[in-house]
């Protein structure tokens, strides 16, 4: 038998999933017939497209948390700055067809605006818009994490300070006043790219984006690992201070991760709007952030495919019981972190590792058992 | 809301509808002349009103402001009958009226409602309402609605009411009356009186630090550089008044400071009794125990139980409202502190190795009990009504100091010291430092450790449940009441240093008075941002807190 | 030559130049007005009670805490201030240091430890690019066999010993090409045999290297010193030979505690 290396074996889970969200899922979607087992419905397909962008800031929080060491409670904050900056232009594209058949968005028009604010005239080109996608978490990521890093505020306080970064975000964006729409945030999508926003076959090309997105940052996830750079990033999770004395400049590094993460989860954040057709400031409640290091926790740490089983099963666990247990399901979401942080510190991933680990134990006890039998 | 309200004011109406009394029979045969008069006698008749003594007047004012005065119309030529409308208490039932000039209820049938018609006070009718009453509140019995009423009359300085206070000065004998007559007079005297008159009310309101008269000094000053004012002022004259309207300005910048600080320091100390539970879980355990903010919510319904059963044991009874809040407070201290026991024991206790798990598995017990509370508790808050020692007062040189502020300000002097005692000066506080220190070696010196964790978890916990009892004497009790307040104390914590309680008390208080200081610039949004940025700005200066802890440990 | 030219002509010898160095934490002053040369490569000795100041020393040097007032040069010739460089800056220049507490990357490789310390260019982009050469794969084997680890290459570093995680920390240490080796006890954890050749090893760097190495062993110290420092309450107490200081009746009191009052 051949046995495979580590790097294999996720390259090949990978490309597995890869496959199955690229290919089969979009072909079972289009060529499954009705009511077979096998058909995706575009109900479906939509629910897997929010899926797949929550899998994206999982493996994004999982490069800070998993490799770097670096516990971020504020990684909603870069996915919402995304979908909001990608919101922006989706308003604007509304056009005239909007509640109060103006040229402004309808929030502007029932705050009272007279006329655009100067800020949002550029997201009327697309292109200026998806910049803004990768630039404005990036620079906020840049910034945060140049003052963070460099006072050295690292482990809890690290995680204390992003989250109080999303909640004062999560505080601005719920005024009125700093014109982006308030606690309604944008909705009432019309058109993406000059598509129906709501068609079965613009939603069917955003799931498959959102797809390949996510393979696409598998891959990259994968790569890094293998770099010295990844040997680097996880020797600073485990003795930051070795590194710096090995003439490491650990800042530039750390920095470097967290806008990678932080724009990684923007564009995320960009793809999440147009399939669900709402961005609010609910999603920079510290919370929702919260939420997505469970997904990683749940899924399991410092593992490629770990975030990404994670966010999708906590999230359809999440559909499931809010369906079908209202009143219970923050009970079963609650229960089930207590209960793999306690008895699953690997996730998901790591419970075939666990079990073969008791098996063992409990083999070897059985032989002692026996043997001291036997003596006797 | 504001329809219960409404209805709320009518049935006070309807009450007093059934009194009569000598003077109450005199103001309802005045206004029912009135609304059948027009014109310049409408409006004689209704100032005539602030004569009667009767404490109808402003009910039935503001009814007739309102529009539920209507007019049944009689047969032939006699005068119609003046009619109030009592709004249904239920929405889409039929109003019920009541004759004005002797409160009887008219029998449903006895008349067509469609037949009636609004009664209008005139324009200039309407005008007076306001002063009519004011005028009557200065001949109430109550002493402060009289003060109350002198100053806002003096404040208006109509020439009219003017002649009028100055009667009244001179048959008061309330001292505090007098003072506010003084002080409306003096209003009064800025646009009316003479340039001796105006003189003296430069220097009484300059003596009384008037509050009320800096808006008409500043009037003054105005209309002199305007050339609008009766009589000019010299230079020296101008120079007075000048200074008059800098030493109110400082008086009252003086008292803003005074007060920013007091409530800064409410604000903070009911931060601090957060925050200290905290420090004692998270700072000397390294637990972060995102639940914390659910131990407060536990405190806060623990003191919402003991309201419900002091009301049933002793019915809705002053003394039950006077005392359960005596008993919530031990009681809530108990319930949060064996919370934090089970928790302790169930789930953190495995965690102490792991302190960014202890966060994640703690915020599934928050998410846990949050729901529970609902389910419990039902989603709408709770209201906990506070004694009465708690809701009133006191105003000390127009500043107004609030007996909960007060209070709270005392309890957590009293939590803190408290606190510091046990640490510092108990066997058992050395225990707990000696655990938080080094565990391998106190259990190796022989402290139970593990008792000695689960004692301090369930102490740090009982804190925020005594949190919780003053949280919900401030605004209702719900299920998500902690949620707003564990980001700002994690900050408190981190900002005052990890595992240093007089950092705590430090950055609680700094805290607290920066976001009362901020707030009135900023507005509350805004300026609870901008303590937040500023703490993370902190952190770059003193990136340990105020009071790092001192570790030789290199990770 | 005048006399001042003689000294500064010596001191451009020195590897490391401390003048003046104050530190103190609370008010209290764990280093005291230190001035310490140290001459290119020497073997240089510290000792001293718990508390003397040896530890945060080594943090002034390597960048990990700022001095209250002094300076540290390194380099002969014209010296490099240390005070105001980052750590990884410093340690660019030829400085490393081995933590008190053996410090390794306990999740990899003994191999990647030896690797990741290699003296490479150590910025981001040329990390996120680098493949190792048949130069670099011949200087770690070589450091493996050097601190005699060549069998234990793919073992995860978290897995070893004490004395072996030393070892490896010492491996790491050579595999930056250091100009000055800064040791925090060495052999702390050690078995005799270990300790000794930890000792013939520090002496094999002596000369191409410069040493500094902080010890509480005195056989160990013996083997190796040539030259002792003796620090106490942040400031030299004598300095000299292993038996010139060991005899000094000062040191004995400093180290034995108050023997006068007995």
């Amino acid at each position: 038998m051949i046995k495979f290396s580590e790097t294999q074996r996720s390259l090949a889970g990978i490309i597995a999933v890869t496959f199955f969200l690229v290919v089969a899922m979009p072909a079972l979607n289009l060529f499954g017939s009705e009511g077979s087992f096998l058909h995706i419905s575009d109900y479906q397909l939509n629910l897997w497209g929010k899926y797949l962008c929550y899998a994206v800031v999982a493996v994004s929080l999982n490069l800070l948390w998993g490799y770097t060491g670096l516990l971020c409670l504020g990684q909603g904050l870069f996915f919402a700055l995304g979908g909001y900056a990608f919101g922006m232009h989706l308003m604007l594209m509304i056009g005239e067809q909007g509640a109060y058949k103006s040229a402004l968005p309808d929030f502007m028009v029932f705050l009272g605006y007279k006329e655009l604010p100067a800020h949002w005239i550029p997201f009327k080109s697309l292109s200026f818009s998806l910049l803004a996608v990768l630039f404005v978490p990036g620079i906020v990521a840049g910034v945060f994490g140049f003052l963070a890093f460099r006072a050295r505020i690292k482990g809890v306080y690290f995680a204390i300070i992003t989250q109080a970064l999303t909640y004062a975000a999560c505080l601005l964006f719920f005024q009125n006043s700093f014109t982006f729409g308030g606690n309604n945030g944008f909705t009432d999508f019309k058109t993406v790219l000059g598509n129906e926003i709501f068609a079965p076959s613009t939603q069917r090309a955003l799931f498959f984006i959102s797809a390949v997105y996510l393979s696409l940052c598998l891959f990259l996830i994968w790569w890094l690992t293998k770099t010295k750079f990844g040997k680097i990033q996880r020797a600073i999770r485990d003795s930051e201070n070795r590194v710096r004395f090995s003439g490491y400049s650990t800042t530039t590094y750390k920095l470097i991760i967290f806008v990678v993460a932080a724009i990684m989860a923007g564009i995320a954040g960009a793809l999440y709007v147009p399939q669900v057709g709402i961005i609010n400031p609910e999603e920079m409640r510290p919370s929702k952030s919260l939420e997505i290091v469970v997904w990683v926790a749940v899924g399991g740490r410092a593992t490629i495919l770990g975030p990404v089983i994670g966010a999708i099963f906590v999230n359809w666990l999440k559909s499931y019981s809010t369906y079908h247990y209202p009143e219970y399901w923050l009970i079963i979401l609650g229960a089930l972190f207590v209960l793999v942080v306690l008895f699953m510190p690997n996730g998901i991933v790591g419970l075939p590792e666990q079990l073969k680990g008791f098996y063992r134990k409990h083999r070897f006890r059985f032989q002692q058992k026996k043997e001291a039998a036997a003596e006797a | 809301m504001l329809f219960r309200f409404h209805n709320l004011i009518i049935s006070a109406l309807f009450l007093l509808v059934s009194q009569l009394s000598a003077d109450d029979t005199q103001a309802r045969e005045i206004f029912v002349e009135a609304i059948l008069a027009e014109g310049s006698e409408q409006t004689a008749l209704v100032e005539s009103l602030s004569t009667t003594a009767s404490t109808l007047v402003p009910d039935f004012l503001e009814a007739w402001k309102r529009g539920d005065i209507f007019l049944l119309e009689a047969d032939g030529s006699a005068a119609p009958t003046p009619l109030l409308e009592v709004e249904p208490e239920q929405e889409g039932g039929t109003p019920t009226y009541f004759r004005v000039i002797d409160g009887e209820e008219m029998a449903a049938g006895s008349f067509d409602p469609a037949a009636l018609e609004m009664a209008r006070p005139s324009r200039k009718t309407r005008r007076v309402f306001t002063m009519t009453i004011d005028l009557l509140a200065l001949s109430t019995p109550n002493v402060q609605e009289r003060a109350d009423a002198a100053l806002k009359l003096g404040l208006k300085r109509d020439d009219d009411i003017l002649p009028k206070l100055i009667l009244l000065r001179e048959t008061e004998t309330e001292p505090s009356v007098i003072e506010a007559l003084n002080e409306g007079i003096a209003v009064s005297m800025l646009s009316h009186g003479t340039k001796e008159g105006q003189m003296d009310a430069i220097q009484l309101l300059r003596d009384e630090n008037s509050i009320a008269g800096l808006d008409a000094l500043k009037n003054l000053r105005h209309d002199l550089n305007d050339g609008l004012a009766t009589h000019p002022f010299s230079e020296e004259e101008l120079a007075k008044l000048t200074a008059s309207i800098a030493s109110i300005e400082s008086y009252i910048s003086w008292t803003d400071f005074v007060g920013t600080c007091f409530r800064g320091l409410s604000l903070g100390a009911v931060l601090l009794i957060v925050a200290l539970g905290l420090a004692i879980t998270f700072g000397l355990m390294g637990v972060i125990n995102m639940a914390h903010g659910e131990m407060i919510a536990v405190g806060a319904y623990s003191a919402y139980i003991s309201q419900t059963v002091f009301y049933s044991l002793f019915s809705e009874s002053t003394f039950a409202l006077e005392t359960y809040f005596l008993f919530a407070i031990p009681f809530s201290f108990l319930t949060a502190a064996l919370c934090g026991f089970i928790l302790e024991r169930t789930v953190i206790q495995f965690l102490y190795k792991r302190p960014l798990e202890s966060l994640l598995a703690t915020w599934g017990v928050s998410l846990i009990l949050q729901q529970g509370f609902r389910l419990i508790f039902g989603a709408a808050n709770r209201q906990v009504r506070s004694p009465s020692w708690l809701l009133g007062n006191v105003e000390i040189f127009d500043i107004t100091f609030g007996f909960n502020r007060i209070f709270v300000i005392g309890f957590a002097i009293l939590i803190v010291f408290g606190t510091w005692f046990l640490m510092a000066k108990t066997p058992m506080g050395l225990s707990i430092r000696a655990v938080m220190q080094d565990p391998q070696m106190a259990a190796a010196m022989g402290i139970r450790i593990n008792r000695v964790r689960m004692m301090t978890f369930a102490f740090g916990s009982g804190l925020a449940g005594l949190a919780g009892v003053f949280l919900s004497q401030i605004g209702s009790v719900g299920s998500n009441l902690g949620q707003s307040y564990i980001v700002d104390s994690f900050m408190v914590v981190v900002a005052g240093g990890v595992g240093n309680i007089v950092g705590t008390v430090i950055s609680a208080l700094g805290i607290g008075v920066t976001d009362q200081a901020l707030q009135p610039l900023l507005g509350p949004v805004m300026g609870r941002i901008c303590v937040l940025v500023a703490i993370i700005l902190f952190l770059q200066w003193k990136p340990g807190g105020l009071f790092p802890s001192k570790s030789r440990s290199l990770d | 030559m005048s006399t001042q030219e003689k000294a500064e002509a010596k001191k451009k010898e020195f590897i490391l130049t401390c003048e003046g160095l104050n530190k103190s934490f609370d008010g209290f002053k764990v280093i005291n007005d230190l001035n310490l040369y140290i001459d290119k490569g020497e073997l240089r000795t510290i000792i001293g009670p718990n508390g003397a100041g040896k530890s945060t020393f080594l943090d002034l040097i390597t960048g990990r805490i700022r001095p209250d007032s002094g300076t540290i040069e390194f380099g002969p010739g014209e010296g490099v201030a240390l005070t105001k460089m980052r750590e990884y800056q410093i340690n660019r220049l030829g400085i490393s240091r081995k933590f008190q507490t053996p410090s390794v990357y306990s999740d990899h490789t003994v191999y990647d430890n030896l690797l990741m310390s290699l003296n490479r260019n150590r910025g981001a982009f040329a990390a996120l690019f680098y493949r190792e050469s048949a130069a670099d794969r011949e200087r770690i084997d070589e450091i493996l066999e050097t601190i005699r680890m060549t069998e234990k290459r793919s073992l995860i570093a978290g897995s070893l010993s004490h004395g072996q995680k030393q070892w490896l920390e010492i491996g790491m240490l050579l595999a930056q090409e250091p100009k000055l080796l800064l040791v925090d006890e060495p052999a702390a954890g050690m078995t005799d045999e270990e300790t000794e050749r930890t000792g013939e090893l520090l002496l094999s760097l002596a000369g191409s290297h410069s040493l500094i190495v902080i010890e509480h062993d005195m056989v160990f110290v013996r083997q190796i010193a040539t030259k002792v420092t003796v620090l106490h309450q942040g400031s030299i107490l004598r300095e000299g030979t292993i038996d010139h200081v060991q005899s000094d009746p000062k040191v004995v009191e400093v180290y034995l505690g108050r023997q006068h009052e007995k």
